[in-house]
This record gives structure tokens, sequence and C-alpha cells, in this order.
């Protein structure tokens, strides 16, 4: 242990792992809930070692809440029918419509917070989905490093102290002098009490290289993905992890259908982020998504695979394609989009986007955003004549999708309206509330009608930076996509 | 003022008035029965509720043990460094330019490893995720500064009971230096009875019912518990120091088990996989009170043997005993005879699936054949050496006087 922490005032605080798990880069997770008369709008941040303690912060809309409650439970499995005692969220007392309030995430896996909501509308319940997966390891602060091992020194050399005591007087009558003798043979004890411990500390040290290595192995990394072209034919090959259940439960051949599709991909075209297509690959045997390419600009694509487990535990699989000029592609699927816009290098786009068909997506975009803060953001689809949309649609069974893009390629997240959760674990989260009382189903989450030209989406950025932001619509049969920069300070 | 060895015998004087316990050794005995409460109460509280915080009231049990000892050593070094009692500094040892008793600096390095250990095990908790073992880096820092405090005590008792031992040699001594001497005895052995406690505690994730079909349980059992009774029995010369140990240990485990379910407990955290509605006690306890009456008979007996010869039979003899009555006793543990409030096999922690071995009353990896031969082989190497250290440290410990 002494010998780690004379090490460990070397290092650094945080040591990020290279990716994280649905997302990339982008853990928390916001979410708007609708349950009976009330509206939450949720950002639930987890922790990044697991077990860990996860942040909840709601924002009540709606009608008036008089008590918010909260607890953590696996959406999935024994565990999900016995939640624990839950804990009251506390009032804000700048803003007594903001909560906040924490849960302990024990395990690994896809959990579910469950909210308790008392009011004089009544009593509802309802659950939001978090992906919890260890995704860094924390080394030692330089300040703890030294101030540990100055105590572990001390420890050391007192214990040699006491040895060299307990060795020489300690036997001796009481008031008797030690003779030279007795002297010797203290000090002999305390450097063999110093080699004891020296190799103690040695072993301690190995020890604790042991643990950190058990736990580095559990870090989360999305399975390793090749991308295999042949023609206009894309396999994305993934390997089977083979990760247990009680480390979240992935393999590469346990998907379930998430908006109807066993994988979400995103294509962008890389480094101007110029070109991005929304493609829907099927799985044609373990760990083989296969798709025909629609025509494609050449170049260098990064894909951003959106997949879900059988645990609930979502995955973004990474991989890249080298698109060759003379790929002819195929027509673009019924469920699929594409976008072109400016390249990145060419400036920061409007909040304003020209389709090609003569309809406008336009976002209300704030003066300012700034990272690590929820925000609920609106984007209006216009017809050719300016007004809004009259003939819309819901794509793949939402009124929108949403993908942020980090242009360093740090960051990717694929959200809805309802939030940045699988829709899928959105789903197995309330399944899970069946029978319990106020308990809030589907319908009520996404209350059917009609889909409006008017969608927002709650996201917050993760990292300050420069981010691309494709949004996809439907009206009629056509599914716009539009894209816009942020700049997040 | 100092005096050769030689002539410290006879100028011995005659107790006739005997000082009495030291406050400082009730206080000790004090610390330890706390950490050894705080520690049993903590793991409940992991295993029943699960999230905790600073100041629980495990923890505050534990700190106080911390407390007591800094209380108890920085009283012992200051006064005995500073101070002007010559006796206290005749009776005292040197350590980095103090003195004190050596119990003292036993527990105030005790005392000090658990201050260390208190924002190491913090900052694991940050790096590596909140409490998933027990015998963790910063966690044994902890034991091993709370098994500091409990031997520090140890040493300041022992160290009187022989002052008035070599004493006693020499005039015969008064009837109530007696009486001083049968009280720190007794205060003795019942902190050899928590150290006892302390060394079940340690092993306890390897004495699990479901894992005493396992020779790791026996070879763990070999290496903890031996050389305690080894060095209790020798250090306090009581003839039943081993039964009496194994029976606090004994007593305070069935006690836990009859008091930790009667408090109201729910989990405040997950995943739950078994509803919890009030504190769960540990396991009922090892039989180790079986061998601990043949060690005594057999130590009553031989007490002429050779250290190495008495240690080679009592290893084995512990071994045998201990497999002979616990292999069924763990039968009848997991039997549904068991299941009841006494014996206590109906409770189960929050995190207990009902696919594992413990719900299922099933046991994990039993031994068998060439395994289990081989692997009480090794439990008796065990038990050998750790009887050999014992009797070899419990001699050693009979000569200490500061």
């Amino acid at each position: 242990m002494f010998v780690r922490c004379i090490a460990a005032v070397l290092l650094l605080l945080i040591v990020p792992a290279p990716a994280a798990h649905a997302h990339v880069g982008s853990k928390d997770v916001f979410e708007t809930v609708h349950a009976g008369p009330y509206t939450l709008y949720v950002t639930v941040r987890p922790p990044n070692v697991i077990p860990g303690v996860a942040t909840v912060e709601v924002r009540s809309s709606g009608a008036a809440i008089s008590l918010l409650k909260v607890t953590p439970l696996p959406v999935t499995g024994e565990a999900s029918k016995h939640p624990p005692a839950a804990d009251v969220m506390q009032t804000s007392t700048a803003d007594p419509a903001f909560y906040t309030g924490a849960v302990w995430m024990m395990a690994g896996g896809t959990w579910q917070v469950r909210f308790d909501i008392e009011g004089a509308s009544g009593h509802e319940v309802a659950s939001v989905p978090v992906v919890a997966v260890p995704i860094a390891v924390l080394t030692m602060e330089k300040g703890m490093g030294t101030t540990l091992a100055i105590f572990g020194l001390f420890l050391v050399l007192s214990m040699a102290g006491i040895v060299a005591a307990a060795v020489g007087e300690a036997r001796l009558p009481p008031g008797v002098a030690p003779t030279p003798s007795v002297r010797r043979r203290g000090l002999i004890a305390t450097f063999a009490s110093l080699v004891f411990m020296a190799f103690a500390v040695v072993l301690g040290g190995h020890w604790w290289n042991v643990e950190a290595a058990d736990y580095s192995a559990n870090i989360f990394v999305p399975a390793p993905t090749k991308a295999v072209l042949a023609g206009d034919q894309l396999d994305l090959i993934v390997k089977n992890l083979h990760i247990d259940d009680r480390r979240g439960g992935r393999s590469n051949n346990d998907y379930l259908l998430d908006h109807g599709k066993i994988m979400h991909l995103y294509a962008i075209r890389e480094p101007d982020m110029d070109a991005a297509f929304h493609l829907h690959p099927d799985l044609v045997a373990a760990g083989d998504f296969r798709l025909s390419l629609p025509a494609m600009p050449p170049g260098h694509y990064n894909l951003y695979g959106d997949v879900v487990h059988k645990s609930g535990l979502p995955e973004t699989l990474l991989a890249s394609v080298d698109i060759p000029a003379s790929m002819p592609g195929g027509a673009l699927g019924v469920d699929d989009a594409e976008a072109v816009a400016a390249p990145i290098g060419a400036g920061e786009l409007d909040a304003s986007f020209k389709l090609p068909d003569g309809y406008t997506m336009v976002w209300d975009r704030p003066a300012t955003m700034t990272s690590g803060t929820a925000y609920s953001f609106t984007f209006h689809l216009l017809d050719q004549a300016g007004k809004p949309a009259t003939d819309m649609q819901p794509y793949l069974g939402m009124a929108g999708h949403a993908a942020f893009v980090k242009t360093d390629g740090s960051v990717f997240a694929h959200t809805h309206p309802e939030g940045s959760a699988a829709m899928v674990d959105v789903m197995l989260a309330n399944a899970s509330l069946d029978g319990l009382p106020g308990a809030t189903n589907m319908a009520a989450m996404n209350p059917p009608g009609p889909v409006t030209p008017d969608v927002s989406f709650p996201y917050g950025f993760p990292t300050p930076g420069r981010y691309r932001i494709f949004i996809q619509m439907k009206h009629g049969s056509t599914v716009e996509t539009g894209v816009f920069d942020a700049v997040v300070q | 003022m100092a005096t050769s060895a030689a002539s410290y015998v006879s100028d011995i004087p005659r107790v006739d008035t005997a000082p009495r316990v030291p406050w400082t050794v009730w206080a000790g005995a004090l610390a330890v029965t706390c950490s050894t409460i705080g520690g049993t109460w903590d793991v409940s509280w992991h295993r029943s509720i699960g999230r905790d915080s600073f100041l629980t009231p495990a923890h505050v049990l534990i700190y106080a043990c911390g407390a007591i000892a800094a209380l108890i050593c920085g009283y012992l070094i200051l006064y005995t460094t500073f101070g002007n009692s010559q006796q206290l500094k005749n009776e005292s040892v040197a350590v980095l330019g103090f003195r004190a008793p050596l119990g003292a600096f036993i527990a105030a390095w005790g005392g000090i490893a658990m201050l260390t250990s208190a924002p190491f095990d913090n900052w694991w908790h940050n790096a590596y995720g909140l409490d998933v073992k027990i015998v963790s880096p910063p966690h044994t820092l902890l034991i091993l500064g709370i098994r500091g405090v409990s031997v520090g005590v140890t040493f300041l008792i022992l160290a009187a009971m022989n002052r008035l031992a070599a004493a006693g040699q020499i005039h015969a001594l008064s009837a109530d230096a007696e009486s001083t001497y049968k009280t720190l005895q007794t205060l003795f052995l019942y902190v050899g009875g928590i150290t006892v406690i302390g060394q079940m505690f340690f092993i306890q994730e390897y004495t699990w019912d479901v894992v005493l079909h396992s020779t790791g349980a026996y070879i763990a059992v070999g290496i903890a518990v031996p050389m305690a009774f080894a060095a209790i029995s020798r250090a306090s010369g009581n003839r039943w120091a081993c039964t009496i140990c194994a029976s606090v240990y004994t007593l305070f485990v069935v006690a836990e088990i009859q008091i930790l379910p009667l408090v109201h407990a729910t989990p405040k955290l997950g995943p739950v996989y078994y509803p919890v509605t009030h504190l769960v006690p540990g396991k009922f306890p090892v039989l180790i009170i079986v061998p601990a009456i043949v060690l005594d008979l057999l130590w009553q007996r031989l007490r002429n043997w050779k250290v190495w010869e008495l240690a080679l039979l009592s290893g084995v003899v512990f071994v045998a005993v201990i497999i002979t009555v616990e292999w069924p006793f763990a039968n009848f543990l997991m039997s549904k005879a068991a299941d009841n409030r006494f014996f206590g096999s109906i409770y189960f922690d929050y995190t207990a699936r009902a696919n594992s071995y413990e719900r299922l009353r099933e046991f994990f990896e039993p031994a068998s054949g060439i395994r289990l031969a081989t692997g009480l082989a090794w439990a008796s190497a065990c038990a050998f050496f750790s009887t050999w250290f014992g009797l070899w440290f419990g001699n050693w410990m009979r000569g200490v006087q500061r």
C-alpha cells in the first residue's frame, strides 16, 4: 500500500475510460416523464465508478407535487420486484419546483430510478432507466498520496521501534536498565522488522495491483466491432465478450428490438461531418449486422451502432469504414434517413436549416449553452410556405430523433423527445411497474395523438466544445434530417 | 534509579497493598468491546440496510474504540514521558524517544493505523466502488489497527499481571494483590475472547455455512484460531483459557443472532434480491469450543512436551476435532431443523439471490476423497504452525513486565 501511495503521488486525478456505454462520452440521462397529471424533467448523473452514487435532479411542471420520493432498482430480474426504501427528494429553497436527490447503484447493468409522486391530483409512480457501468479509473491525488505515504512511513518506523522495545526492554523487570546485549537484540529486531515490513508493503502493493486490475477488467468497453465492405454490402462483425448478467449482461446475439429495429446505425463522414445517414442493418448471424448501403458520398465514415441487449443494457458499437467513389449504392430504405450539410470547417451553421424538398427546420437555439446543464431543445418543421408542417408522421414510432455528436468524435448521443434513454429500456422499466398502485404505463408516458411539427429533446452536453446536431422528423413519407451546430461553454 | 537485572529480584518489595487495576486497563477493555460490537453491527448494517454514512451507530462504536485508545495512550505516553512518576518510568519502554508501557505504544500504533485507514478507505470507495468486500487493503489496515488496539490492551493487562506474578514468586501476595491478579487475569481472558472473535470475524467469508464442507474453511480456521488459543493459554496460565475464550466467542455470536433481528431495518439500496425487514445477524458460531476444550485438556497433561512436539500434536488434534464436529453440524445448519431464530439459518441478506447456494441451502463446492484429504492435511499443517507460533509467542508474553 505504501509503495502504491508513493507511486500515486505522481498520478493524475481521473483517467477517463476510452469509451462509454449507450451513447459515447455522454453518460447522463435526460428524460421527460409524464405521470398522470404530473410532468417531470429528470436528469440522472450516474457515477463513473460502480458501486457508486448517482445524483438525481427533477424539475416539475404540470400538477403540483407535495412529496417526491426516489429509489433505484434494476429494470429486469428478481431484484426489479423489491425496491429499496425510497428517499424523499430535497426541494430547492430558491425554486420549489426543483428537487435533488441521490441513489446508490451497487452493481453494473441497467437500472431504473423510480419516482413516487404525491400531490393533490393523486399518487403516481414512474420510472426512468439509467445505465450504470464503471467507465473510469480514479487515481490518487498528489495531496492524498503524500498524506497516506507519510502516515504509512510513520506506521512502519513506529512499528520497528515497538518491535525493538518488545525484544529489548519489555521483558526486563521494572527499573532495570537494558544491557548492551539487550540493546543489540533490539537493533537486530529493528532491522529484521523493517525487512519484514518492507516485504509486507511489497505484498500489499501487489494485492492493490491485483484489486485494481480486477476493477479495470470490469470497466465498460463497447464490444470490438469491425466494418467489412464488399460492393455495397456492409457487415459489422461484433466480437462476443460473453459478459454475464452480474456485470451488465451482453453477448453478440442477445439484442432487443428498439423502435422496431435491431440496430440504429449512424454513419457520419469525417472529418467534416458534412454527410450523415441513419440506417438499420439486420442481424443475419450471431455478431453479424448486415445492410446494403445506399448511395453515399465517398470518404471516411465513423459508424455508431446503437443496440440494446436482452438484459436492458444499451451499447453503442463503434467502427469506421471508407466508402469508395466506385461504390454504386442502392436506394435509401423506407425507414432510413440522410443529410448533407456544409462542412464543419465552413463555419457555424444557422439555427435554420433548409431541407432538400423546400421545407425548413428551425432550432430555438439558446443564446449560450454550458456543459452539464439540462436543456430542452425545441425544433420546428416548416413547409415550403414557412408555415408549420401539417402532414407530420411519427418516425420509427417517435415524433423525432436527435443525434448530438461532438466534432472531435468523443461524444455521440442518439436521443428522443422522451429523453436520452433507449426506448426499449423505458418500456422495460415501466413494465416492472405493472400492478403497482399509481403506476404510469407506456401509453401515459407517450400520450397517443397527432405528431406536431414542434419537437423538444431533453439533453445536456457533457463537455465544452463544438457539436453537430442531426434532427430527424417525418412528414408524409419523407424523413427530413436537419443539421445544426452548437458551441458549448 | 535503574538497577541491574541481577540485583532486581532481591529488591522486589512485598506487595502488601496491591495496586488496583488501573483505569487504563478497564478503559482498554471497553475500547475493544466497542470495536467488536461496532464491527459486527457494521457488517449486519451492510447486509440489511446496505447504505451507510460516516456517523452510523456501528461506525460510532468503532470510532469510540479509537478515541478511547487515543485517550489511554495519550495519557500513558505523555504522563510517563514528561511526568514525575518514577514507577511509571520504571515500568515503561522507549519508542521513538517517548516512554510508556509497551501496550500503550501498540495501541497507539493501532489507533494511527485506524486513522490512516479512514481516508484510504474513502478513496478506495471512490476508486473501486463502495464496500463490496470485507477483506480489502484499507479494511485490512483498519482491522490491523483495531487488532493493534486489542493487542495493546492485552499487553497493558499482561504486564500488570506478570509484575504481580513475579512479585508473588519472591514474596507471597496479599489477599488484595491476589484479588487484583484474578481481576487482571479475568480481563485478560475476556480480551483474549475478544481476540478470538476478531480472528473469526476476519475469516467469516471463508467460514460461511455453505462452505463448511469445503477444505478452505478448515484451513482458515486452522490458521486463525490455534495461535490465539495457544498464546492466550500460555500467557494467562489459566488451565481453561481456550475454553473460556471460545465461550466468549460463542456467546457473543449467539447473542448477536438473538438480538440483531429484533431491530427493524430495510434495504436502502439495491439490487434487493431478498426483502429484509430487520438487521441480519451473522451465521451460527463455528464449534471451535469443542477443540478448545480438547486442547485445554491436552495442554494440562502435556506440560513438559517440547513446543514443536506439542504444536504438531495439537495442530492435528485441532483439525481432527473441528472437522468431526463441524462437518455434521453443517449438515444440521443446512437442514430445516436449523430454520429457527436460535440457529439463525432463516436469515439472509438483501443481496441473496433466489438461486444462490445460501438460499438453496446447498453446499458450495463440497470436498470429498483425495481433495478432502489433501485439504485437511494442509489444514493440519497450518494448525501446527499456528499453534507453534502461538505457544512460542505465549511463552514470550509471560515475560513481558512493562
